[in-house]
């Protein structure tokens, strides 16, 4: 019974993580209809970006999430407006993930060269903290992890519920030329989900971080939890992006503990088969209707 | 006319591949097995990828299947004959597994398109890959041996230079003859627009899942003669994800649905990372990617597409003589 | 009596309670021009998606010379002679206009003449053999309307379903797209038309079917539909002398 709800425990832990790293992928799919392929880039490059903060000027992971943010929201930004926004006026949206999986190629091997092959961890003073809670126990670490992306998450979907900025991106995903017509200025919206999206994976990264090591090459391994995600919760809410996480934490963390810790990947990638024979648009469905 | 010159210019090719190891080294008699092999399974990719418009990115399932099926057969059934001819029946029943394998995979995952389908047959790949590695009865993580086919008196590099070519001979008459076909026609229309094509009495669903089968079957014959090859491998010497996403680059370089775009963006490819760029190990990701991005955004149809346009266009202004060429 | 090539009994269909097409019943006469017309969201794309199979029906059934069609897919359908062209186009965009009849000629009824000869047939049909090796992509309106009926006529149906194919032409178009119809018919081709151009229909059709609101509410030859009042009601509205009484 304590295994059980340890499991539970280390499941929850990994899903916010989870969740978080894949809320932009899935705002980006479901608002530009792009996959973009560089997701992952935007954790690994969030989680360098927190190795050089705390490393160079010791500032704590979590607090240099705002100038992380603030960097790769720019970057994502003027990525979208430039590169992505050629490559779906030029091709098709197809091209535009084309594009993304070539910029990821060149991005990873950037970051090799910059960092060096190794894998990175980022250990600030309460790495090696715990808690005990009864029989369960839990590093503070992962408990921080965990009440960042959620605190996160929240704001996001706030964000997107209740700001003027939120209404105007629903309403370019729904109809990109109604609300082209309504006033809005569809392409800088783009650019700002693009960005938002970029950002919050950046936010990610720096919580990822603290908790697990990581290399240049773990931005495949990134963007794959993301879709992952987006195809279990449903494509375009920080809800759908929550509730795929977490299962995808849950089926990760049990199949590690009753199963063996090297089939996870397996395990995963079996549900994500059947889920999308099952039921392809997510336990949620799209935020955005049938649209696309 | 065009066909006998086609035929013609074919056979001095042929023959002028079958010469050059005598002129060549080692070295480069290397790059150009590597071409061959690759070029032969960018082939089979775009029977799926670029006929049918199912991009799978996961083809190294059938390299890592067809390698290690012809392992486990050979260590099964023990020696089926010496030298080069101990190598057909595994790699033989390899490609009849792979094969089989896509038959039943088939049925359920050619109902996901787009990118649903190309990240599932990734899945897939992973899945099976991580099965592979991790269930001691296949030995995947601490490797298997194949025999080498080798006979003596010759080396390794012209041997495999030969057979990977034959490979990729018979793999682009393959695609000649699936493109001009009634199956090619009907692969076409699906890649254009699946509902329609199945409004016209073309039984998609049938056509889908034999240029799957035929496609992993090829990829499997050359995956177990790779295995072959190299002669001791494990998982991750042939379960690759650059395996199943360099199909994919070569192919959309050339241009994605050619028919010779496949062998044109491998040599391409090949070229600029094992020649040009030989020396410099550290920066073949970047170059690729950057090859990636430069191909979408100034020639989306790959290098073909980009010569056909241009021809188009020669053609626009010239009306009589795209006439007298109809 | 002439022979009846498609014939609907109750034909009905709903989607989640929501009644498109409510038992309708139909009998098309081989060899005729039959129309198909109803004011927008009368249910005519619909009735059409259940012929070719799109969609299974809710109740009732659809015969094809005789046969039960139900549990056949779209494709089986196709090869037992019912074509259907298109609406909005929907050609094979990078391929020849040639190409794109090509794979009507391959894959729809099995036997009768070469491909070769078919393909040219439908182009010589549709008016498109100057187009015949331009790719569908850049063709106007006009163009990949007769492309559709081109396609569609190439796969040899007994039964062509034509969803409005003059929507959107300018007069000089309809007049040639009416031509081309009358030309299918000619080689024996059943044809049923649905469309708004009531020139068009009225001209071209020996007898026209009018569904309002998922229900049929009159059949007749042309000339007895135009004046038919509840066609004209459920055109144009009640006359107003009767709103206002």
């Amino acid at each position: 019974m304590t295994l059980f709800l340890q499991t539970v425990l280390n499941g929850l832990v990994l899903g916010g993580i989870y969740s978080l790293a894949a809320v932009g992928f899935s705002l980006v799919f479901g608002v530009l209809g792009i996959v973009n392929l560089t997701h992952g880039i935007f954790v690994v490059a969030g989680a360098y970006g927190a190795l050089l903060f705390f490393g160079q000027i010791g500032i704590d992971p979590l607090v240099a999430i705002i100038p992380i943010g603030l960097v790769l929201f720019a970057v994502g930004y003027v990525y979208q407006r430039t590169i992505i926004q050629w490559a779906v006026s030029r091709a098709s949206l197809v091209a535009s993930l084309v594009v993304t999986f070539g910029v990821a190629m060149m991005a990873r091997n950037g970051l090799q060269l910059v960092f060096g092959p190794d894998v990175h961890t980022i250990t600030p003073a309460y790495s090696f903290m715990s808690l005990t809670l009864g029989p369960l126990r839990m590093d503070v670490v992962r408990l921080v992890a965990l009440g960042a992306s959620l605190v996160l998450l929240v704001v996001l979907a706030l964000v997107l519920a209740r700001t003027h900025f939120g209404r105007a991106i629903r309403a370019t995903a729904q109809q990109p030329l109604a609300a082209e017509l309504s006033g809005l200025n569809v392409r800088n919206l783009h650019g700002l989900t693009f960005g938002l999206g970029a950002a919050m994976a950046g936010a990610s990264g720096a919580i990822i971080g603290i908790v697990q090591p990581f290399t240049a090459a773990s931005e495949v391994a990134w963007t794959l939890n993301a879709f992952i995600v987006v195809v279990l919760g449903g494509i375009g809410s920080p809800a759908g992006a929550l509730v795929g996480g977490l299962l995808l934490g849950m089926i990760n963390a049990f199949t590690a503990q009753y199963i063996g810790p090297s089939l996870t990947q397996a395990a995963m990638f079996l549900v994500l088969v059947l889920m999308l024979l099952v039921r392809p648009s997510g336990l949620l469905g799209n935020a955005f209707g049938e649209s696309r | 006319m065009n066909r006998t010159l086609a035929l013609v210019l074919g056979a001095i090719i042929v023959i002028a591949a079958a010469l050059l190891p005598l002129w060549i080294g080692p070295f480069y008699t290397r790059v150009a097995q590597l071409f061959f092999f690759s070029a032969g399974m960018a082939i089979a990719w775009n029977i799926l990828g670029g006929f049918s418009g199912y991009w799978s990115f996961g083809h190294t399932v059938f390299i890592g299947m067809g390698a290690f099926s012809a392992a486990h057969i050979v260590h099964r059934l023990g020696p089926l004959g010496d030298g080069p001819l101990s190598m057909i029946v595994p790699i033989l029943l390899a490609g009849l597994i792979c094969g089989l394998f896509a038959a039943i995979l088939a049925y359920p995952i050619l109902r996901l398109r787009g990118i649903y389908f190309a990240i599932a047959m990734l899945g897939v790949s992973q899945v099976v890959g991580e099965l592979v590695n991790n269930v001691s009865w296949f030995q995947g993580g601490i490797g298997v041996f194949l025999q080498t086919p080798v006979p003596s008196g010759t080396t390794p590099e012209d041997f495999f230079y030969y057979i990977f070519g034959g490979l990729l001979l018979l793999c682009f008459l393959i695609s000649i003859a699936v493109r001009n076909s009634r199956f090619g026609y009907a692969l076409l229309s699906i890649r254009e627009d699946e509902d329609t094509a199945m409004m016209l009495g073309v039984a998609t669903e049938r056509y889908k899942i034999m240029a799957f089968v035929l496609s992993a079957t090829l990829v499997g014959i050359m995956g177990s003669v790779y295995g072959y090859s190299v002669g001791y491998f494990t998982t991750y010497t042939v379960f690759r994800l650059d395996f199943s996403l360099n199909l994919i680059v070569f192919c959309l370089i050339g241009g994605i649905g050619t028919l010779f775009g496949p062998i044109i963006g491998t040599a391409v490819m090949l070229f600029i990372t094992q020649v040009l760029l030989s020396r410099f190990l550290d920066i073949h990701l970047l170059i690729t990617g950057a090859m990636v991005v430069a191909i979408i955004l100034l020639m989306p149809g790959g290098i073909i597409g980009a010569l056909r346009s241009r021809k188009r266009q020669a053609n626009q202004v010239e009306p009589v003589e795209a006439e007298a060429r109809a | 009596m002439t022979e009846v090539i498609l014939s609907g009994r109750g034909v009905t269909k709903s989607f989640r309670g929501l009644t498109a097409i409510e038992n309708v019943d139909f009998e098309i006469p081989a060899g005729a021009i039959f129309g198909l017309i109803g004011p927008n969201g009368a249910g005519k794309s619909t009735l059409f998606n259940l012929i070719t199979g799109y969609y299974p029906l809710t109740g009732g059934e659809i015969r094809f010379k005789g046969e039960d069609t139900s549990g056949l897919p779209t494709y089986r359908r196709n090869q037992a002679g019912i074509a259907r062209a298109f609406q909005i186009s929907k050609p094979f965009p990078a391929l020849t206009v040639r190409e794109n009849v090509r794979v009507g000629a391959m894959f729809g009824r099995p036997g009768g003449s070469q491909p070769k000869n078919v393909v040219n047939e439908a182009l010589a049909i549709a008016g498109l053999e100057e187009l015949a090796d331009r790719t569908a992509e850049g063709l106007t309106v006009g163009s990949l309307r007769k492309l559709e009926i081109a396609r569609a006529y190439a796969t040899r149906p007994s039964l062509l379903l034509a969803d409005e194919p003059c929507a959107g032409l300018n007069p000089i178009e309809t007049e040639e797209m009416v031509n081309c119809l009358r030309k299918v018919r000619e080689r024996g081709t059943t044809v049923w038309l649905v469309e708004h151009d009531m020139k068009a229909v009225t001209s071209v059709c020996d007898r026209i079917l009018v569904i309002d609101a998922g229900q049929k509410i009159a059949e007749g030859t042309p000339q007895e539909i135009v004046a038919d009042p509840k066609v004209i009601s459920a055109y144009l509205g009640e006359p107003l002398e009767e709103q206002a009484s």
